[in-house]
Order: structure tokens, then sequence, then C-alpha cells
């Protein structure tokens, strides 16, 4: 995916610069694969996967108390940045998996942590979780799914939970849980996909309700679910691209919206609807790549929306899961609509 | 029992947030700060017998302080957010299982033991306080906390009560006051509108007070997209002269908020509204005036877009705005219209971009902005119309765009290629 011809400019240079000129009899196409971790800076790979370790064990410091109540989404990322760096086998799994299940409401539902009320974010995340694992099985898939699928409304939204508010994120959520649990067939899904689509703006984006601005994050949730759901048929490419593409900013970093700052988990949002719409090429991800590496805490690990910031689990996650999308060297494949690892949907879809 | 004890804690808090229904804002406070204002403030203790409970706020060693309020404006200090948040979760989670439990006695009556349902029952009013005293504490604390909100739905949708609903809205603008960008805080009110939509006398005013928070939170905390969100999402509930109303009001704040793409998307739901609503169809046929009174708000409105374009050198949004109104100008007016009114449109718009790409010889950054926005605005244009138009176009300004992305944004050719790709003329 690197330009093999500019790589080589740059590694000559590098070698050039500290008189090593024995290096230059090897061919090009030995640049592809790890001397891109030589020309691009480094990801810490170790000190992340230390950091999201001792993130998963605090729970009273005042930091995670304040997050409990979505602390199934935190572990979540946290254990998806395990399994791209490699590292998910550091995790006591049974643990995990029991405190997942405690959060699962009588009605199916999962809430974000034990105790709490069910919601369509959460539920998505303890399956994902599940997943990561090859756990899927210890869930009673029909309550679940039809926990889900009691979500959808008449004209094909769904809500997040029972009181009802409406929001495009809930409806790729529940197309993801299902298509992970293979029910979509509980719901219908050519309503779920004329709703999306009446979200759609003259821009190109999309956004939470028929209507309302076009955001990243919601557009990653508009391709995902038409993506999950085979109906990307819907989009314009070019001018959804072209939004896109307008998000990069002059550090390489991308923003969610015009005129704000550049935000790492933007890496994840706008690159990943780049990729299924087939577009990006239209951006410079060699920039991007730089950006997400600068907002490293090489130290202590994880990562930081902008350079010099403090770092978090969300962070970490999107910055890491940006790495693998842009096939960063030593990170495992992640799927950019399922955003699980690449070999975690296929055990799924392919066995 | 001294001041970091939780549950003193958590009384002396909700003491003193029954004791001024009229606190509009809350903020937390370091205990550095405190010292700054302690002798400003007052005595917030709770009535007890606890004679060390008694002493003043304002006597206490500032580090030992918790609260601080004055002018309905409550201060929290960054050092007891811990222990209190502990203490206001343990003491609702604690109500809700309770009151959860008597709720699904009540609703079970299989059970056979009447007497303990009917004893339980008798508690109910007591719990649904806990709850919502409970749960008011802890979402002062941790605004996203959504089983504190759904309970407080629960139980007041179970009254028939139509002023607890605006207690509600009246707890949603006190989270927001600290967090503004709560979604919790933001769909609970939602919730509520919806609820009272259909037995409120004044919907009308109710929309205008949520509009009038939205714009002083929008103030506060720029380009905060929930806040417009939730403007836009009164856009529905809106009648043709409210919509006028906000559309004319709202213009001020956007221009000297030009950077805010957040407060251009709100005139852009505004304006689509003119255009989608069923009696401006119907008046383009039946009242012409009607429809001439749209046709000038239309021109008006990119009038003002090109004179801030102008004004402010290379804003975004200003670009994106345009991008927004020539697209809709040209499919809902002058195309209907008799006459050659697209290429005149079309030309003047060639003119802003040829204005708009002239680059003082000292280059500043904002010129080349404007430049690269300008050059990019004509191109979108080109790609969303018709081939014939598009064709136009290019072969007007074709060149010139070429230069002046070759010059200021070189990795932006590929769109160029792809216009032309669009026009068949590669």
């Amino acid at each position: 995916m690197w330009d093999v011809n500019e790589l080589w400019m740059q590694f000559e240079i590098m070698i050039l610069n500290k008189g090593e000129s024995i290096l230059i009899t090897f061919p090009k196409q030995f640049l592809i694969g790890e001397s891109c971790l030589i020309i691009m800076g480094e990801l810490a790979a170790e000190q992340h996967a230390k950091y999201i370790l001792t993130i998963e064990k605090k729970k009273d410091d005042v930091e995670s108390v304040l997050m409990e109540h979505l602390r199934i989404n935190g572990a979540y990322w946290g254990l998806t940045t395990l399994d791209i760096l490699g590292k998910l086998s550091a995790v006591d799994q049974e643990t995990v998996i029991s405190w997942v299940m405690s959060c699962q409401h009588e009605s199916g539902g999962f809430g974000g942590n034990e105790g709490h009320d069910p919601h369509v974010l959460y539920t998505l995340s303890a399956i994902q979780i599940l997943a990561l694992f090859n756990k899927i099985e210890v869930l009673d898939i029909e309550k679940v799914s039809s926990y889900v699928a009691t979500l959808q409304n008449e004209d094909g939204s769904f809500s997040g939970d029972k009181w009802g508010e409406i929001d495009t994120r809930f409806s790729y959520v529940a197309l993801c849980s299902l298509a992970l649990l293979k029910k979509l067939y509980k719901i219908n899904v050519e309503k779920a996909v004329r709703y999306i689509v009446s979200c759609k703006n003259l821009d190109g984006g999309f956004g939470c309700t028929p209507g309302a601005e076009s955001h990243a994050g919601q557009i990653f949730c508009c391709i995902g679910a038409l993506a999950i759901t085979g109906c990307l048929h819907h989009v314009d490419k070019d001018l959804l691209g072209w939004w896109l593409c307008e998000r990069q900013v002059k550090s390489g970093g991308l923003n969610g919206r015009p005129e704000k700052l550049p935000d790492v988990c933007y890496s994840w949002w706008v690159l990943s609807s780049l990729i299924m719409i087939d577009r990006v090429h239209w951006i410079d991800k060699e920039k991007l790549v730089k950006f997400i590496l600068d907002c490293q805490d090489k130290e202590n690990g994880g990562i930081s929306d902008r350079p010099d910031d403090a770092v978090d689990v969300f962070h970490t996650y999107f910055g890491v899961a940006g790495l693998s999308l842009l096939e960063y060297p030593g990170l495992k494949a992640i799927d950019p609509a399922y955003a699980l690892p690449v070999d975690v949907i296929n055990r799924i879809f392919l066995n | 029992m001294n001041n970091t004890d939780p549950s003193s804690l958590l009384h002396k808090f909700q003491f003193i947030l029954d004791s001024d229904p009229l606190i509009d804002e809350v903020g937390f406070v370091h205990p550095s700060q405190f010292a700054a204002i302690s002798d400003s403030s007052i005595s917030l203790d709770p009535p007890s017998s606890d004679d060390n409970l008694k002493s003043k706020a304002s006597e206490a060693n500032p580090i030992d302080m918790a609260f601080w309020c004055r002018d309905h404006k409550l201060g929290i200090s960054t050092h007891v957010i811990h222990p209190l948040y502990n203490a206001a979760k343990h003491a609702f989670m604690f109500s809700l299982k309770q009151y959860r439990m008597v709720v699904d006695l009540h609703t079970n009556k299989v059970v056979l033991d009447t007497d303990n349902v009917s004893n339980a029952l008798s508690s109910l009013p007591a719990l649904e306080s806990e709850i919502m005293n409970h749960s008011r504490a802890l979402l002062l604390l941790s605004c996203d906390f959504g089983t504190a909100w759904n309970c407080r739905k629960e139980v007041i949708s179970k009254k028939e009560d139509i002023m607890l609903y605006f207690d509600e809205l009246k707890l949603s603008t006190l989270v927001l006051s600290y967090s503004p960008k709560s979604e919790r805080a933001w769909i609970h009110r939602r919730w509520v509108i919806k609820m009272i939509a259909g037995k409120c006398t004044d919907l009308h005013e109710v929309l205008k007070n949520e509009s009038e928070l939205a714009k002083r939170i929008a103030e506060k905390s720029k380009m905060n997209y929930r806040a417009w969100n939730h403007r836009c999402w009164l856009v529905s509930y809106m009648s043709e002269s409210q919509i006028i109303d906000e559309l004319i009001n709202n213009r001020d704040w956007a221009g000297l908020n030009v950077a805010d793409n957040s407060c251009f998307h709100y005139r852009t739901r505004l304006m689509t509204r003119t255009l989608d609503d069923s009696r401006y169809k119907q008046d383009a046929i039946e009242n012409p005036s009607h429809a001439t009174k749209f046709y000038q708000l239309w021109k008006e409105e990119l009038t003002w877009s090109e004179t801030l374009i102008k004004r402010y050198i290379g804003r975004e949004s200003l670009w994106l705005y345009r991008r927004f109104l020539s697209l809709c100008w040209i499919k809902h007016f002058a195309d209907r219209m008799c006459g050659d009114n697209v290429n005149l449109f079309l030309d003047s718009e060639l003119l802003l971009f040829r204005s708009s790409t002239t680059i003082p010889d000292n280059v500043f950054e904002d010129y080349e902005s404007q430049a690269m926005f300008a050059a990019t605005y004509v191109m979108w244009l080109i790609k969303q119309l018709d081939e014939f138009r598009g064709l136009e176009i290019q072969q007007k300004v074709g060149e010139e765009i070429e230069e002046v992305v070759s010059k200021v944004c070189p990795n932006k050719s590929f769109l160029w290629d792809l216009v032309r790709m669009k026009s068949g003329r590669q």
C-alpha cells in the first residue's frame, strides 16, 4: 500500500544520512513490510498493551468510577486494541466473560455495567467482546436478538432503548448486532436501510436523524450499516468521499466536521468510511500515520486525541484501529464495518 | 463526622439543592479556588444535631470546604467528587432496587400475600421521592448515567402532573450548565417535549425557550453538535412564521460565529424547511406573492453569504454553506423561471471565484485557503450540476481552476480529474 518509489527515496535519504551505503543493494520490494517501521517512526505496541492491561484492572480511581456506566464500551475498546496488538491472551477470559454476562438484563439487552439499564449500544459491545473470545454461544441468541429487534420502529429507524430516542447510531448498532448473531431476518432490513438513506444530506454525508448535520461518526454508522446489509449502492461515493477527504487538515490528522480540530478518533470514523466506499486513496495516508504516531505516550503507553494531550482507552483504540486500517506492520487487520479483527469476522461468517 | 464522610456529604449536597430551588449553574471548583471565594461564601449546613456539621462553611478551612453557593450558583470541590459520587450512587442504586421490587409486586398481582403487597405499595411514594432525590444528586456529578435519567422517566410518566415535566427540563438545564455536551441530558429534554407535546397549551413558548437554551449553550460551548442538533430537531415542531423568525434572529449570531459549521447547518435546516413545506409548493401556484416571499428570502440569504465570504477570508463553513445555497437556488428557483437565470447566476458565482483567488504578494495562509475553497466550490458545483451546465462552467474557468489547484492545493488535483471525467472531457 505504500508508494514503493517514494519509500525507496526516503529510505535512501535516511541511509545516506547515516552513511550506511551498503544497504542500498537491497531490492526495493524488501522495503514493504517491517522496514516501514523504521521509516514511519514507531508504534509503542508493548507500552500500549501494558497501558490497556493496567486500566482494565483499575476500578476505583475517580476517572474509572465516573465512567462506570459505560464500562462495557471501554472493555470492548481495550480488548479489541489488545487483539489487534496480538496481546489478547494476556487477559483472563473467564473473568471478563462472567462480568459481561452479569451486565445482561432480563429483557435480553445489556447494560453498561452490572445493575445498569439495558441499551442497544452496550448490547453490541457485549456481543463484540464475546466474539473476540469466540464465545458468542454463551449467549441466549434468541433472547438477545429479540431485544434488539423490538427496538425497530415503524419507519425502519431504531430506538436506543425503550425510552424511544432515535439515532442512526442505533440503526448501525442494531444491524451490526443482528448480523453478528446471524439474526438479521428478525427485522425489516429494507425499511431500516430506507431510514438510513433518509438521513443523507445534500453534502453527501449523514447525520443522526433526517436533516441533522453531517458528522463523521454518524457517517461511519450509516455507511457501516449499508455495508453490512449490502446496500452501498444508495451512496454517491464520489460526493461522500469528497466531504470525507476534506476532513484531512494540514497536520495530516482528520477532523469529524468542518472547522474542527483533528482528533485521532476520526482516524477510525473517517478512514473506515473511506475504505468502505473505496476512496481511501483520496487522503494522504502517510501523513495520517505520522499524526497518529505523534499522539502516543511512548513512555507509559496510550494514545490521545491530539499530540501532547492526556491519553485514554477510547483514543488508544481508535489510534491502533486506524493504524491497522492503514496496514501498519505488525498489527492484525481490522474489518472497517464490524469494527472487529478480520480473523474474528471470518471465524463467524466463514465457519 | 467530618466533611468527607460520604453520607454526610450527600446529605449536605441534597440540603443545598433543596434549600435553593433556583440554582441555575453547577461547576467543579479546585480547593485552591475556594480560598479566593471563601470570604464571600455563606453557610450551607443542613439542620442537624451533629455539632460538627454546624460549623459554618465560611469559617472552615478552604481545604475542608466541599460546597460553595451564592447567587444561585453552586460550586462543588473537586476533592469531594469521588466520595460524593460513591455515596450518591450507592444511595440511588439501593432505592432503585427497592423501587423496582415494589413496582414488580404491584404489576404482578398474582402474589398471594396481599398484606405484603399493600404494605409495599404504601412505601411507594417515599421510594419515589428517594429515587428523585438521589438520581438528581447523581446526575449532577455524572451527567450521562443513563439509568438515573431512565428511572426519573419511569416515576414521572406514571403521574398526571404536567408540572413535573417542567422540573425535568430544569434539571436537564442544570446538568447542561456543567456538561453542555451531555448526550443523555439532551435526550431527556426531547423525551419531555414529546410527552407534553399533546398536553401542554403553550408548546410554542416551550419551543422558544428550548431554542434560546440551545443558543445560550452554543455561545459558551462552540460547535456543540448536540446543542445544535437539539435546535435542528425543534425545527420539525415549528410553524412557518417561527421558521422565518428563527432565520432572522439567528443571522447576527451566525455573522459573529462564521467558523461554527453547526450554526450554518441549522440555517440549512431552516432554509430547507421553507422548501419542503407543502404550503410553499401549493402557494407557488395559488398564491404567487407568497412564493415571491420565499424567493426574496433565498435571494437575501445568497447575498448575505457572499458578503460574509468576502469579509471573512478562508472560512470553510461559509463556503460549504454556499454550496448548499447555490445548488438549491438553481434547482428550486433559477431553473423554474423563464429566461437564462441559471447562467446569469453561475456567471456571478464565477466572478466570486475569480475575486477569491487573487492572493496578495505577501502570501497569507488565509488567502490560500480562500483560493482553495473557491476552487473546490466551483468544482463541486460542476460535479453536482447536470452535464451540460458542468461542461459550460469548465469551458469558462477550467484553466483558471487548474492553475489555482496546482498552486495552492496540488493534493486536491484528483478532484479536478474527477469532475472532468464526469463531463467526459479527459
